[in-house]
């Protein structure tokens, strides 16, 4: 039997065996309340108890044969699993029946299975970050068996492409592979520099205007306006910023005497910033206006002006939550991929000039992950360490930015943010 | 009781699209896949696009996985979820013959479609030039011989090299790391030339340059051609297809005297050229049956022959002995060996 | 010492010039902001337009014993440059088909090459000046025109600019959209009700609640290798499938939904939750039967931002396989698919020109797509927000 007919007569036993038991405990308990007999619970409530004790075991022990099938390979086979999830089912189903009784406190024990049920769910995304965490993690300890942990965070110099000659068997070249990231945090640092330069004044003197000085009329028309910015996907970003943005900047340049790449870095920060306004203005916008209309009030009434409320009073008091956004605007910057990957350089390069091209750390783990290398080699792994760093980083970040609004939460005793 | 008949036959549709057809086409499958290198890429798609539209069989899936990466998924064994076919810019490695075997896939038909040549270009408003392997690894290495003893490299301009050249600076655009053209650029001229250099003891050494002379540019095509529009003192390393498809903007130097046209490379005259390869799952033969006639298609003088589709988006084609010789192996489904590698 | 009141007053105009220039400098921000987005579109209009029309040529076509043989030879030597590969190399399917063809000749209109239609849209093209003069010539007899591009809507990917379309990448992108949906709906809304209505103020529940805030955080790129490892290499689901594609674009999309519902569930006032308690009903009972439903607009709306997120991402799709050439809509789940992003990737990278006006023009219609989906999301949350 092929694995799809596995699955199929699965999922119709289980829903045969559900629809069996609602009906079957339904007009059973029917049947005792029609008797007279007081009930603590509904009939559908029975009903439901009963689906849950039929369908719920064989839903269990399906899932955990599927978790070991997938560990090993051949371990027994798909329909010995699927008629022993179904027969439990059925002596499930079975007991399920026998226990409806009227002293039965079906309701209670339904709201239980409901509450777990949701908790599995919420669980999913506790899953889902330890999942990412493992799957970058295995990999990145096979790279730092190969390669050094303190030449990769601190060595300037990143040239996997020897390893490749080395992993196809040929006469590496010269010192063969080196694997110093600095030169892709340098290039990470700098487009994330160049966008965060462009996306927080933006950023911020929008939403100060916005919360402060904006009639509603062009609020209602402003707001939905940044919503698009950040709604364009990033691959058109990087088809704007390479096949416009980037000339321009070439052009600009040589008309005032600079030499600029075609891959230079300045193309996707610029880029990436006017992607990152929305993200700055849209919660600094809400924690401005979350600052108590008191201190306003307060501030005004001392004769200051409207700007100096702002400077002095508003400012401050929403600046925690002004660099949780920054931060959060920094995390998407450092992670961002598509811009880069189309618009940026692939060189790794230490350098100060925006004009040049330089490559980030998406870049790298993209062209690890579609190049020509051999997947156990070490070039290929060293996507899956780059990839823990960004994991590292950008968790880093997002610690810090919620602490930073938590604070500003407490202190105001602000609940909508 | 009405909401749980609804529910439950939602319940089950949700399931049976989702779940149900997760192993659906686990057996046999109609679709063939095909994986591998980005330089034959465009060669195989488009035979694939011509197998879907002018037959009854679907469209083969064609992705670009790299010539290593083909042959990681290719040779992880012979179950139907793995690719029928991997495309490849070097010939199979020793070292994945191996891996292949190891995991059962041994009868393999190695196929060899073509030439690609690479080209060293530069914008068309140049006057042409003509260039040395030696001259173009002196301009591109990092250490450079220099009074008997190897030394960063000094030159910044081609006329230091040589004074025949132009007075330009050295500027060369060229593929990352990553890609197969970077790694027969760097087999078929730095390795060649250091080769023979008692200098460099005797092995090949390929390390580029690092500081700024030679720019990585990416797999963006469309970039180097304007790279080299505008920086017109500048130089790009190319797949010969694309010099081809941008005549008009771009020429090709001649490399030892050859120029690099398609005669000459199918000759292995031009220096800087590689061969094209698949290589073919036979065990999936009965299958994916689309995969018989997506492979005579391929090797089809309706494709890679001299007046074949294929040339016209840059393949070169071997010339007719040779080419004879390929197909009348490939339908035979000659097995690969590993004496063939070595 | 003391100020005189000139001296104050004419601080007090400096603080108010001061003020009023803060408010103009805040202003152009925003006005900047909007500038780059018309900049950006207007940008987008003017490479992509142009993609939208598509040359044709009328040829005559000649159905000879030889055309079934070698499809070039039924178009004269002149013109056969011109004409689309596309449409040639269909002449013997044609003919096979319909055997009364055989032996006739007749006057066609025919998809033209790129390079014609590049040149005739006015751009750069790289047809030499013989076959420019000959293009001349047929727009001079009316033989060559541009019309509306209807490839465009029903083809697939092509590796010839003409023939390449969108259709099988938007059938790919409903698709993924389908398993996205049927995977974050269901287990956000659970998600947000278990943490909104059940759980316990604990450190396990504030755990959840903090992972989920890391996990919108995490770059995309990241999830695609969670992708390749859970879905690909550890349940086997096929490569490149809109199955594997949409379950990793569904945890992704997890956090936003999560959050929205949250949100939405929130809002609903606690007197709801007290009037079905105090006629007796369960916790369960008061969410199905009256906060979930009052709160299903917002859920609603949060579910379609979320779907517009997804419908626009690329980098996991990198991952695990779904850039490819896939000129045929998937008929299932499991079948390699690819997306809109992913096709607009793929045609940036091709080195013809056409394919920059093609991906411009695949631009604006993944933007329009996404656009009406956040439309519609606003009306929702406009038409059906409950105002406590």
């Amino acid at each position: 039997m092929q694995t799809d007919q596995i699955l199929m007569t699965f999922f119709a036993g289980v829903i045969l065996l559900g629809a069996l038991g609602f009906y079957l405990g339904r007009s059973k308990a029917a049947r005792t309340r029609a008797g007279g007999t007081h009930m603590h619970s509904q009939p559908d409530q029975y009903a439901w108890f009963a689906v849950l004790s039929s369908a719920g075991p064989a839903i269990i022990a399906a899932a955990l044969a599927a978790i070991v099938l997938g560990v090993l390979e051949t371990a027994f086979p798909g329909w010995l699993a699927v008629a022993s999830a179904l027969g439990l089912g059925a002596i499930g189903l079975f007991l399920g029946l026998n226990r409806i009784r009227p002293e039965l406190r079906a309701r209670d024990s339904l709201e239980r299975t409901v509450k777990w049920v949701l908790l599995g769910a919420a669980s999913v995304s506790v899953l889902t970050t330890f999942g990412i965490l493992f799957s970058i993690l295995f990999e990145a300890i096979r790279f730092f068996q190969m390669e050094s942990f303190w030449y990769f965070i601190t060595g300037t110099e990143w040239s996997p492409g020897d390893s490749f000659l080395a992993a196809a068997g040929r006469e590496g070249g010269g010192d063969g592979a080196m694997f110093g990231a600095l030169p892709l945090f340098a290039g990470t640092f700098m487009i994330t520099a160049i966008a965060m330069l462009v996306a927080v004044p933006i950023g911020v003197s929008a939403a100060i205007y916005m919360a402060e000085y904006a009639p509603p009329v062009l609020r209602d028309v402003a707001k939905p306006v940044l919503e698009v910015l950040a709604g364009i996907p990033t691959v058109v970003y990087g088809f704007f910023a390479a096949i416009t943005v980037a000339p321009l900047i070439v052009a600009v340049a040589e008309s005032v005497g600079l030499e600029a790449s075609f891959s230079n870095a300045l193309a996707p920060g610029i880029v990436m910033g006017i992607m990152i306004i929305p993200f700055i203005s849209s919660l600094s916008d809400d924690v401005i206006s979350s600052v108590p209309t008191a201190m306003r009030q307060g501030s005004l009434a001392l004769g200051t002006t409207r700007n100096e409320t702002i400077r002095y009073v508003v400012l401050p008091a929403a600046l925690p939550g002004i660099i949780s956004a920054t931060l959060l605007g920094v995390s998407r910057a450092l992670g961002e991929t598509m811009i880069v990957v189309m618009a940026a350089g692939m060189r790794p390069n230490l350098t100060a000039n925006p004009l040049e091209d330089m490559t980030t750390v998406t870049v790298s783990i993209v062209s690890a992950l579609t190049g020509d290398n051999e997947f156990g080699s070490a070039a290929t792994l060293s996507a899956f360490a780059l990839g823990l760093v960004l994991f590292v980083v950008t968790l880093a970040l997002n610690f810090v930015s919620v602490m930073m609004i938590r604070r500003f939460r407490a202190k105001y005793a602000v609940n909508n943010l | 009781m009405k909401r749980f008949a609804i529910s439950s036959i939602g319940l089950a549709a949700v399931m049976a699209a989702t779940m149900g057809t997760a192993y659906a086409d686990n057996h046999t499958r109609e679709q063939l896949r095909i994986v591998g290198s980005s330089t034959v890429f465009p060669f195989s798609s488009y035979v694939a696009e011509e197998l879907g539209t002018t037959t009854e069989w679907p469209t083969p899936v064609v992705e670009s996985t790299g010539s290593g990466g083909g042959m990681k998924l290719f040779c992880e064994g012979n179950g139907m979820d793995t690719p029928d076919i991997t495309n490849a810019s070097r010939r199979m490695k020793v070292s994945e013959f191996k891996r292949c075997q190891e995991n059962g896939v041994t009868d393999i038909t190695e196929a060899m479609v073509g030439y690609d040549g690479i080209a060293f270009a530069q914008s068309t408003t140049n006057d042409p030039i003509a260039l040395t392997r030696e001259q173009i690894a002196m301009a591109l290495l990092e250490k450079v011989p220099q009074d008997g003893e190897l030394v960063e490299n000094p030159y910044t301009k081609w006329s230091e090299i040589d004074s025949s050249l132009p007075n330009r600076e050295i500027r060369v655009y060229g593929p990352p790391t990553t890609s197969g053209t970077r790694d027969a650029f760097e087999e078929l001229v730095l390795e060649a030339v250091t080769e023979d250099m008692d200098i460099y003891g005797g092995e090949g050494y390929t390390n580029i340059r690092k500081d700024g002379a030679y720019i990585d540019a990416g797999e963006n095509d469309n970039l180097i051609v304007q790279k080299l529009e505008n920086d017109t003192e500048a130089f790009g390393i190319f797949g010969y297809s694309f010099l081809e498809e941008n005549a008009d903007k771009i020429s090709g130097a001649s490399i030892d005297g050859v120029k690099p046209k398609p005669e000459a490379i199918g000759s292995g005259e031009y220096p800087v050229s590689r061969s094209l390869w698949f290589y073919i799952k036979n065990s999936h033969a009965e299958e994916v049956p689309a995969m018989a006639d997506y492979v005579k298609l391929f090797m089809s003088d309706k494709m890679i022959s001299d007046l074949g589709y294929l040339k016209g988006i840059g393949l070169i084609p071997m010339p007719e002995e040779l080419l004879n010789e390929w197909q009348e192996k490939v339908a035979d489904r000659v097995e690969l060996k590993l004496s063939d590698l070595k | 010492m003391s100020q005189s009141l000139d001296d104050i007053s004419r601080q007090l105009k400096k603080r108010h010039r001061k003020s009023a220039r803060m408010k103009w400098l805040s202003f152009g921000a925003l006005l900047l902001a909007g500038v780059f987005l018309v900049l950006f579109l207007a940008d987008m209009l003017i490479k992509g337009l142009p993609a939208f029309q598509q040359a044709y040529i009328q040829v005559e076509v000649n159905y000879s014993e030889r055309a079934s043989e070698l499809p070039l030879a039924a178009v004269e030597a002149d013109v056969r440059e011109l004409v689309s590969r596309g449409y040639l190399r269909l002449i013997p399917n044609r003919m096979e088909a319909n055997p009364d063809l055989l032996g006739t000749q007749r006057m066609e209109w025919v998809l033209a090459d790129d390079e014609v239609d590049q040149y005739l849209q006015g751009a750069d093209s790289s047809l030499s000046a013989k076959h420019k003069a000959v293009v001349d010539r047929l727009t001079e007899a009316g033989r060559a025109e541009l019309q509306f591009n209807t490839g465009f809507f029903t083809n697939g990917d092509s590796k010839l600019p003409e023939m390449a379309g969108l259709a099988s990448a938007a059938v790919g992108s409903v698709m993924l959209l389908i398993v996205t949906l049927a995977f974050a709906f269901p287990v956000g809304v659970m998600t947000a009700v278990y943490l909104e209505e059940f759980a316990p103020d604990n450190r396990f529940t504030r755990f959840i609640d903090v992972n989920i805030n890391n996990l919108a955080a995490i770059p995309s790129i990241l999830f695609g290798l969670l992708g390749l490892a859970i879905f690909i290499n550890f349940f086997g689901a096929p490569r490149s499938s809109a199955l594997a594609g949409g379950l990793t674009l569904g945890l992704m999309t997890l956090p936003i939904i999560i959050i929205t519902a949250r949100a939405a569930l929130s809002s609903v006032p606690d007197s709801i939750r007290h009037a079905a308690f105090g006629v007796g009903a369960t916790r369960w009972q008061t969410v199905r039967d009256h906060v979930l439903p009052l709160s299903m607009p917002g859920i609603l709306t949060g579910s379609i931002i979320g779907m517009a997120q997804a419908l626009g991402e690329t980098a996991p799709l990198i991952i695990i396989g779904m850039i490819a050439f896939i000129p045929d809509a998937p008929t299932s789940f499991t079948q390699a698919a690819t997306v809109l992003p992913a096709q607009i990737y793929t045609w940036a990278s091709m080195p013809e020109s056409a394919y920059v006006e093609r991906t411009a023009a695949g631009i604006i219609v993944l933007l329009s797509v996404l656009i009406t989906l956040n439309a519609t999301a606003v009306y929702l949350r406009k038409k059906f927000e409950h105002r406590w």
